[in-house]
């Protein structure tokens, strides 16, 4: 058991045949998968044993995906320890045939596990094991009626097969109930509905068809229709009565829930008007006497503030026009100058683009040292290339007079957009200085011929 | 705001205020220079439409986000002043982001769009401008035009008005990058007054357009 705690957990590969249970059960075991399946196979033809311990295993054990959602929820996954040991006793153990659908497996699993290790469980874990040790109890008592139906014993079959069915059925449905809540009535997709809709399905089926059996006692057909049409009859008949309820009540909890996520809502952004533009009024009214400090944290409460009202949540974050604000908007904490972004279409972030953005924060930090009044950045993206203008309206400059040593014109700015391929031109005038520089799209060419492939 | 002052200092225009805050009213009464008269202020829709009405003024300077009328805002006054479109031109202002608000107002009629961080020289400047039956065009606002129109030039056999031409595309550019009509003048060899044609131009083609990406572009951004 000690072992098994550092395998990786048991589950459902992605790499599947069938369900994954091989590659899964020799992931975490560590055998090749070759062996298992083999093994498997092998198994299937010891009377079935193989056949019924994959089936278990498949409804048991979580897929990869459904184990991580569950880790989310609890650190360690219950379900390893606990179908660690199965395999081998499988093999030594190959049971006949089962008459009985809900109950497949020949009750190996359960004697696999060592006493200690179950109190071991029921003592950490005693809710989430209730399932798998109560499927046990029920293989276990279905070996030993086996076993005394082999030594002769009268067992009445007549009644225990429905009232078997009864059970197996109420608790699919109820194993139903249980799925649903953990995942709480919110988070639930489609394909997840589908199957709840069928097991609530099999699992009414189960309990109408053991009822009716022990209802009608004989097992005879005439009698068992005439009693399924009746049954469905009343069935229908409540079903009518109680739809208008249900559906009120239905109503009335979407309404409810309408609510609580608009309460919700309104939550968040009283939360966010506190921590942001409430506080920074206070800062404001006591900087009040310094203009650059108050201009300073008007701009980034404004800034702050727009970008939450007018971030657009289905847009990729991270793009090119987001970086290039980003950008602005640290030149104009640091400095305390208006950076003004106009963009025109949008780029994806790749290596080059990232030597445009970090040259135009360059260019941007020149503007708003030396430059007077606000930065003009203009950034316009297209299928051609990417171009961003950096103006300012400072003294000016001669470009070419810039001593040697001032790195940050000639390598952060012309040397960086030189070496991605890109281009950087300084047109500085006494009315200000601007900054152009240019990134051809280098892969067009490479793309067309991608294109052409299908 | 992009450009120095054109009317000469003895002229005044006069002017209605309509912003629903009247905090930020007084704050641009004052920070409006010499040649603007304040002749009346409104705070709603139907305020505004009523004082201008009354007061007739040359330039109405006009906020996008207004309460009261039907829910129009700004579009809804200037709709609503229909009659005086010949004589009163609208200048918009906006905190406002959204480029459906800003578009919507142009669209209705407005001469002009600019940001209420703009100090109140630049404002003055605009206020003329409009008064001179040109269009004030904000950098946003260009970048705005560049996003709806596209930025390939308009091919012959486009409709002339879903397409910006070279000329306008350059001015256009040129204005988003933060340049001055006198800067633009002097990057394009041309007069301050071409310039003006320019944009009055595109302004033109932005009210009038049924270009499909305008109207698309703007229901998109309305889903923000």
């Amino acid at each position: 058991m000690t072992t098994a705690l550092q395998r990786p957990p048991l589950v459902r590969s992605s790499d599947r045949m069938i369900a994954g249970v091989c590659a899964g059960l020799a992931d975490h075991l560590g055998w090749p998968v070759k062996y298992v399946r083999l093994g498997m196979v092998l198994a299937s033809f010891a009377g079935g044993a193989g056949v019924a311990f994959y089936a278990w295993l498949w409804t048991m054990v979580p897929t990869a995906d459904e184990s991580a959602r569950r880790n989310a929820r609890r650190p360690a996954s219950p379900i390893a320890p606990a179908v660690s040991l199965p395999a081998p006793v499988v093999r030594e153990a190959p049971r006949g045939p089962l008459p009985l659908g809900p109950l497949p497996d020949g009750g190996a699993p359960p004697f696999a596990v060592p006493a200690p290790a179950v109190a071991a469980w029921f003592r950490t874990r005693r809710i989430q094991y209730g399932k798998e040790i109560l499927l046990g109890a029920g293989l276990l008592l279905v070996a030993a009626i086996l076993i005394a139906r082999q030594f002769g014993v009268d067992v009445p079959l007549g009644t225990l097969i429905p009232a078997a069915a009864i059970l197996g059925g109420a608790a699919i449905a109820w194993m139903q109930l249980d799925e649903t809540r953990r995942a709480g009535l919110v988070d639930k997709t489609k394909a997840d509905q589908a199957g709840g809709w069928v097991r609530l399905a099999a699992g009414l089926a189960l309990v109408v068809a053991g009822v009716l059996v022990m209802v009608s006692g004989s097992g005879s057909w005439e009698q068992t229709w005439l009693a399924l049409l009746a049954s469905v009859a009343v069935l229908g008949g409540v079903a009518l009565v109680l739809l208008p309820w249900g559906l009120k009540f239905w109503k009335d909890l979407e309404t409810e829930r309408a609510g609580r996520v608009r309460e919700t809502e309104r939550a968040e952004i009283a939360a966010h008007l506190h921590d942001s533009v409430l506080q920074t009024l206070a800062l404001i009214q006591r900087r009040a006497g310094s203009e650059q400090d108050v201009v300073r944290l008007a701009r980034a409460q404004e800034r702050e503030l727009r970008i939450w009202l007018y971030r657009d949540a289905a847009k990729d974050a991270g793009l090119l026009a987001d970086r290039i604000k980003a950008a602005a908007a640290e030149v104009e904490d640091t400095h305390g100058h208006a950076v003004d972004v106009v963009t025109v279409g949008d780029a994806a972030m790749t290596e080059r683009h990232e030597a445009l953005v970090q040259a135009a924060r360059e260019a941007m930090l020149n503007a708003a040292r030396h430059g007077g009044g606000t930065v003009s950045v203009y950034l316009e993206s297209s299928d051609a290339g990417s171009e961003i203008f950096i103006k300012d309206r400072g003294p000016g400059f001669d470009p070419d007079a810039v001593p040697e040593d001032r790195l940050g014109v000639r390598e952060s700015i012309i040397g960086r957009m030189k070496r991605h391929g890109g281009t950087a031109v300084i047109a500085s005038s006494p009315d200000g200085t601007e900054v152009r520089l240019g990134l051809k799209a280098a892969d067009t060419a490479e793309a067309r011929i991608g294109e052409e492939k299908p | 705001m992009n450009g120095t002052p054109e009317g000469t200092p003895e002229r005044t225009v006069r002017v209605v205020i309509v912003d629903d805050h009247a905090i930020f009213r007084s704050g641009l009464k004052a920070d409006l220079d010499a040649r603007i008269d304040v002749v009346g202020e409104a705070g709603t829709v139907d305020q505004a439409i009523a004082v201008i009405a009354e007061a007739r003024p040359e330039v109405v300077l006009l906020d996008v986000h207004l309460p009261g009328g039907l829910g129009g805002g700004g579009r809804e006054v200037i709709s609503g002043s229909a009659t005086l479109l010949g004589s009163t031109s609208f200048l918009a202002l906006s905190v406002s982001d959204a480029a459906e608000d800003v578009v919507a107002v142009i669209r209705a009629g407005a001469r002009g769009y600019v940001t209420k961080t703009i100090s109140g020289a630049e404002i003055s400047d605009a206020v003329m401008r409009v008064a001179d039956g040109d269009a004030v065009f904000s950098p946003r606002l260009a970048g705005f035009v560049l996003d709806a129109f596209g930025t390939a030039p308009a091919d012959i056999a486009d409709d002339e008005l879903d397409r910006l031409s070279a000329r306008e595309l350059e001015v256009m550019r040129l204005i988003a990058r933060g340049y001055s009509y006198k800067e633009v003048a002097k990057e394009l060899f041309i007069s301050i007054k071409t310039v003006e044609t320019h944009v009055s131009a595109v302004l033109r083609k932005l009210q009038l357009s049924s270009r499909h990406e305008l109207t698309k572009w703007a229901a998109e951004r309305r889903l923000l």
